[in-house]
């Protein structure tokens, strides 16, 4: 019986190691909103632009490290037409601080088309991303849209 | 069963059970998808049109003849659509010469810093006023603060002066005078 209550502990135990580990989310702060554009004049927003750039939040275990994938759009579209989309290998930023500064992110210049891999900090993990629009000169007005989608996972590091 | 087996197979319940717990606590930490959206909106394209060419008529040999900016029926007109209040760049380019249409002979064709109007309220050669955009300015280099009227048309007029030789041929001369606008995305 003695055996059996040393197994008992040791569950206990790594239950409660395994529900300290907390499953990270992601949560979308902001998309990334180009705003009125002119067809020809090609428009940037850069990732330091609060309001503008996309922001993301991903919360988990503190200090654990996540690696972080983007799902890149290359065009914008409305039915039937597409607007050119650019990310340059600079257009992302991290930041793990408890409190992000997105004029000065504390990992700049990413590159969103490669894997990132970065630790969770105690507020989480900040995510910023600009990017590029070329409309032609004879693009058709009206609103286009592009998903963005961003994949979070935990590496066991 | 004795204690020793009993024992046994509750360790072996319980290490199922860890092994379960962990996998499902891996596959619940194991990653989160997230879709953000870029948003766009595209405004109205630009449209040009000649809506009048610049007519001089009939005219002399050896006499130059001009025709002004503000002359409904002959000054040259230009149309220009596109969003409302935007800022556009445009920018002529002049000829030299008109031509007869086989091109056996040319005239000189003149353009001087006062030969443009740029009329973003809409009006006509003959009406438009200081108010409605600039006036009498330089074709060859018109204002850089040139806006697309509120209601999203301005009008560019254009004069220009001949000068036939004495000996210039009869017949219908003509040359082409091109106007490029581009949103500057102010």
């Amino acid at each position: 019986m003695r055996r059996i209550r040393r197994l008992f502990i040791g569950v206990t135990l790594s239950f409660l190691l395994a529900a300290g580990s907390t499953a990270q989310t992601i949560t979308v702060n902001n998309d990334l909103v180009f705003g009125d554009m002119f067809p020809g004049v090609p428009k940037t927003i850069s990732k330091y632009t609060a309001g503008a750039a996309a922001e993301f939040n991903v919360r988990g275990t503190n200090g654990a490290e996540v690696s972080i994938q983007f799902t890149l759009p290359t065009k914008m579209t409305k039915i039937g037409v597409s607007i050119q989309m650019i990310f340059f290998n600079t257009d992302c930023a991290v930041d793990t601080r408890p409190n992000p500064i997105q004029a000065s992110p504390l990992f700049d210049n990413l590159n969103p088309w490669s894997t990132l891999l970065y630790r969770i900090g105690v507020q989480g993990l900040t995510i910023y991303l600009g990017g590029t629009v070329v409309p032609r000169i004879v693009q058709p007005p009206g609103a286009y849209t592009a998903d963005i989608t961003l994949t979070v996972a935990y590496t066991g590091a | 069963m004795n204690k020793k087996g009993v024992e046994r197979k509750f360790a072996v319940v319980l290490v199922a059970a860890i092994i379960c717990f962990s996998l499902s606590v891996n596959s619940v930490q194991a990653q989160d998808v997230a879709t953000g959206t870029a948003t766009a909106t595209v405004l109205t394209a630009l449209a040009v049109s000649a809506a009048q060419s610049l007519i001089f008529g009939n005219i002399y040999q050896g006499v130059a003849a001009t025709i002004g900016n503000n002359i409904d029926a002959s000054s040259g007109i230009f149309n220009i659509l596109g969003q409302g209040s935007a800022g556009i760049s445009i920018s002529f380019a002049l000829p030299q010469f008109i031509a007869l249409a086989d091109g056996s002979d040319r005239m000189t064709i003149g353009f001087s810093s006062t030969d443009a109007t740029v009329d973003s309220n809409n009006t006509t050669p003959a009406t438009v006023v200081a108010g409605d955009g600039w006036i009498n300015v330089n074709p060859n280099l018109l204002p850089a603060a040139t806006v697309i009227g509120a209601a999203g048309q301005t009008n560019v007029y254009l004069g220009g002066r001949i000068y036939p030789a004495v000996d210039q041929s009869a017949g219908g001369y003509s040359g082409d005078i091109i106007l490029t606008v581009a949103y500057n995305g102010t």
